[in-house]
């Protein structure tokens, strides 16, 4: 068992410039966006797909490592979205809401593709050469130094894809699209010890699939 | 890699490649677009069962509520099937009282238009596995009017 110490050291989130937490703003307009939808408005939610749909298709990509899965899921997302927009009362903000769609969706298609997995993934942008932590990374005098940006793209992703899928969808919020233990818990219905200790636990599980290539 | 679990700093480095892969060039100009023709295609009718589903899914409580719900109506139907209803009870007991109590079961027997009161068709090869019924008479392997004919040998011919 671990401690709270533990567990919460090495979970702070890294600052990523695509934090997707809504302002209050966006918020606001989410509603006004939200109440013309539900009048049938395909304008208004043409304008919430064309918000929401980067940070829906990323969560769902990394999840499955394949841009026509993703695809699939990610349009099945937004359409099952607009069905159930009727019972949307409002509760939670329509950003938690449309992640747990996709959260439940994928989690659901997942377990039913397993062990059939095929890798299909996106190129890295050129902005990645750049990128300090990766130039750290594979600069690093290391047994594999010679490990390219596409090697430990490959590697990453099939190791990501070993995780439980609760767990990788946890690495997936909070490590790579930045999201914070309350709006994991919120997307994901369980609360915010559950996800530190999945956290951790991904982390190990990660940490130990990539050791002979990251040593 | 440094393989202390409370250091994750390496693998967040590695992480951050995530951050930059991306779909192909136009992918997000269509993804509306594309979702916008499957909803007037008519891919958002949803059946009942469909429609139950979700709410299940994105609210876990009404799926309990639902659950409880479910598993009560059966065991209040479990319960309630063992009794005779009321209705019941008072016809049974007024018969009871008007013929007697030997005479109820034989009179419950006669009434024709009761669909339970024909005798249930026992085939006779089943026989009786009941141990206190009288012996049951099984039909003679003989024809009735077959007679035996007496026959004698003599010893030496």
């Amino acid at each position: 068992m671990h401690t709270k110490d533990q567990l919460e050291k090495p979970t702070a989130p890294p600052p990523l410039p695509e934090l997707p937490e809504a302002a209050e703003g966006e918020e606001t307009s989410d509603l006004i966006l939200v109440r013309r939808s539900q009048d049938q408005d395909m304008g208004a939610y043409d304008q919430l797909v064309r918000r929401y749909q980067e940070r829906i298709y990323a969560t769902v990509y990394h999840m499955t490592s394949n841009h026509e899965d993703a695809n699939d899921l990610v349009q099945e997302t937004f359409v099952k979205a607009y069905r159930a927009l009727k019972s949307f009362k409002g509760d939670s903000s329509f950003y938690t809401w449309i992640y747990r769609i996709a959260v439940n969706k994928t989690i659901n298609f997942l377990k039913q593709r397993k062990n059939r997995i095929h890798l299909s993934l996106d190129d890295v942008d050129f902005n990645a050469e750049n990128d300090p932590d990766l130039v750290a990374l594979v600069s690093e005098k290391t047994p594999r130094r010679d490990l390219n940006l596409s090697e430990l793209q490959e590697k990453l992703n099939s190791a990501m894809l070993k995780l439980s899928e609760h767990h990788r969808m946890v690495v997936t919020l909070h490590d790579i699209q930045g999201l914070s233990h309350e709006e994991i818990g919120a997307i994901m219905d369980c609360n915010v010890g559950t996800v530190r200790s999945r956290l951790f636990y991904a982390r190990q599980q990660l940490q130990a699939h990539l050791a002979d290539y990251l040593k | 890699m440094n393989t202390n679990p409370e250091n994750f700093e390496t693998l967040r480095k590695a992480l951050a490649i995530k951050r930059h892969e991306v779909p192909p060039p136009g992918y997000f100009n269509n993804l509306s677009s594309n979702i916008a023709a499957r909803i007037e295609r008519g891919e958002c009718e949803l059946t009942f069962w469909e429609r139950l589903h979700s709410s299940f899914t994105l609210r876990p409580a009404f799926a309990y509520a639902f659950a409880i719900a479910a598993f009560g109506t059966f065991t209040a139907s479990v319960l309630h099937s063992g009794k005779p209803t009321a209705a019941q009870a008072l016809h049974q007991e007024g018969l009871a009282t008007a013929l007697g109590p030997a005479a109820a079961p034989a009179d419950f027997a006669a009434d024709n238009d009761n669909p339970f009161s024909a005798p249930l068709h026992v085939p006779n090869w089943l026989g009786n596995t009941n141990p206190g019924a009288p012996p049951q008479v099984l039909p003679s392997l003989f024809a009735p009017q077959s007679h035996a004919v007496t026959v004698s040998y003599e010893y030496g011919n």
